[in-house]
């Protein structure tokens, strides 16, 4: 029995902040800088026009002259969304998220803890705390369609199995395939084919819809049928992050310079526990109300180097939309424990660094993280004294 | 952690001053000569504007000082 959580339009709602009176008009997130020029979530007014998520940003304007566009905001819409998974798992929730305002987790676990699925549902909105619709149904699939017909305090709830969940969703318009992104482009083909609903799709020979359109159409019978795939929960996850005010809209060196002050710090979080990192979040809010920018950076292989971590994330900056006002770096993965494979024959210097790293994380696991510092020139050439440098944890 | 820790983070001081601004007390030790005096002005375009003038000062006991007064807020600072 999976339980789907659906809020509408998530990204464009975090996006409009405490505007949220902007949402009653016709609005859009507008493209991704640097991106294509397609728009993001929409407004209910918006639609009311014919302006869909997607669409390229000419056809939209070209619809509705009025429309609005809000900046995306996808550091705050991640954050977010990280908060609520995070508030999903505290009641026991193994959850798949989807995409920021979608996700799914499986309730069987959960049925007694809570008593029934409804204690489970009433669980998951207390500790939500915001506005979602909720969809129970025997498949992933059916559990989506179901959410995307309940009503904020009414969830849709399929029970029995897979014959079940092909009957809810026989009526259902075969656009629901859109969900998936493999399947993002059969709904226009199955239209123009006169298939308008999933039981009409259900209905044909798997070997029909695999001679026309291949492994897609295969799976797309599947759906149809009230089958899915199994739930892949995430694993559950560490926070850790820091975030760096720059006290004037910052670029070029400084921010390198910033950067290298939040690698420091990251790495000396005592939270690390001597692992390497696999993936970082490199993320800033930008200046004048400009939104926020965020990319995500796996690493060739997991390092704790200051040094290499600087090389990768530097070049990155330089993607950077406009002037920050914030910047913040945050884990995404974990890697193995760092270790230091020793050469055949001692190099002094090496033996000396080491030894030097050891009396550091000794001082720091007696006096805490404080206890080695170095100085670092932020930004030499200001003219107020107080911005040149900082003090950042020392790295061996 | 907390946030990082900044250098020369400007310190309260007592400072008498002339009519023109000028230091003549630092700290109660009377100022012997100035040696140098500037004005910043910046952040200007932004909510909290800066405006300091700088004044480098030897007091009596041959103590070199630089001070600064807070143009916004009209208090005095030490900075060094």
């Amino acid at each position: 029995m999976i339980a789907c959580v659906l809020i509408p339009r998530f990204q464009l709602t975090v996006a409009a902040g405490d505007r949220s009176e902007l949402l009653q008009e016709a609005v859009a997130l507008a493209p991704e800088p640097g991106g294509t020029q397609q728009i993001g979530e929409v407004s209910l007014s918006a639609e009311a026009f014919g302006v869909q998520p997607g669409m390229r940003l000419g056809e939209a304007l070209a619809r509705c002259p009025r429309l609005s566009l809000i900046p995306p905001d996808p550091a705050g819409v991640a954050d977010f969304w990280e908060r609520l998974l995070v508030r999903l798992e505290s009641i026991g929730a193994a959850v798949e998220p989807e995409r920021p305002g979608l996700v799914c987790f499986d309730a069987r676990g959960l049925l007694r803890l809570y008593g029934g699925i409804e204690g489970v549902l009433a669980a998951a909105r207390r500790s939500l705390r915001v506005p979602a619709r909720y969809g129970v149904a025997p498949s992933r699939f059916a559990a989506v369609a179901a959410a995307t017909r309940a009503r904020v305090r009414r969830p849709m709830i399929v029970q029995g199995g897979r014959k079940e969940a092909g009957a809810f969703l026989a009526p259902l318009p075969v656009a629901l395939l859109r969900a998936r992104p493999a399947l993002a482009d059969l709904p226009v083909a199955l239209e123009r084919l006169g298939i308008g609903t999933l039981g009409e799709l259900a209905a044909l020979a798997p070997a029909a819809l695999a001679d026309r359109f291949g492994t897609a159409g295969l799976h797309a019978h599947e759906l149809a049928g009230g089958g899915d795939g199994a739930l892949r929960p995430r694993p559950a996850r560490e926070f850790l992050r820091e975030a760096l005010e720059l006290p004037e809209a910052a670029s070029g060196v400084q921010l390198e310079r910033a950067l290298g002050l939040l690698i420091d710090r990251l790495l000396a979080r005592r939270e690390r526990r001597g692992r390497t990192l696999r993936a970082v979040v490199l993320s800033a809010v930008l200046v004048e109300q400009g939104g926020t920018w965020r990319e995500q950076v796996v690493f060739r292989e997991a390092l704790a180097d200051p040094a290499r971590m600087r090389l990768v994330l530097a070049p990155r900056l330089a993607l950077m939309p406009a002037p920050a006002q914030q910047l913040r770096l945050a884990v995404e993965r974990f890697g193995p424990h760092a270790s230091d494979q020793r050469g055949l024959l001692d190099d002094p210097v090496a033996a000396r660094m080491a030894r030097l790293r050891e009396a550091i994380r000794q001082a720091r696991a007696a006096a805490g993280p404080d206890a080695a510092l170095k100085v670092l020139e932020v930004d030499s050439d200001s003219r107020v004294p107080e911005r040149r440098a900082v003090l950042t944890p020392f790295e061996g | 952690m907390t946030g990082p820790r900044r250098l020369a983070t400007p310190r309260r001081v007592e400072v008498g001053a002339a009519e023109d601004g000028c230091p003549v007390t630092v700290d109660g030790r009377t100022v012997d000569a100035v040696r140098e005096s500037w004005l910043i002005e910046d952040r200007w375009w932004t909510d909290r504007p800066l405006r300091r003038r700088y004044w480098e000062v030897v007091t009596t006991c041959g103590r070199d000082e630089i001070v600064f007064h807070d143009l916004e807020k009209g208090r005095w600072w030490r900075q060094r």
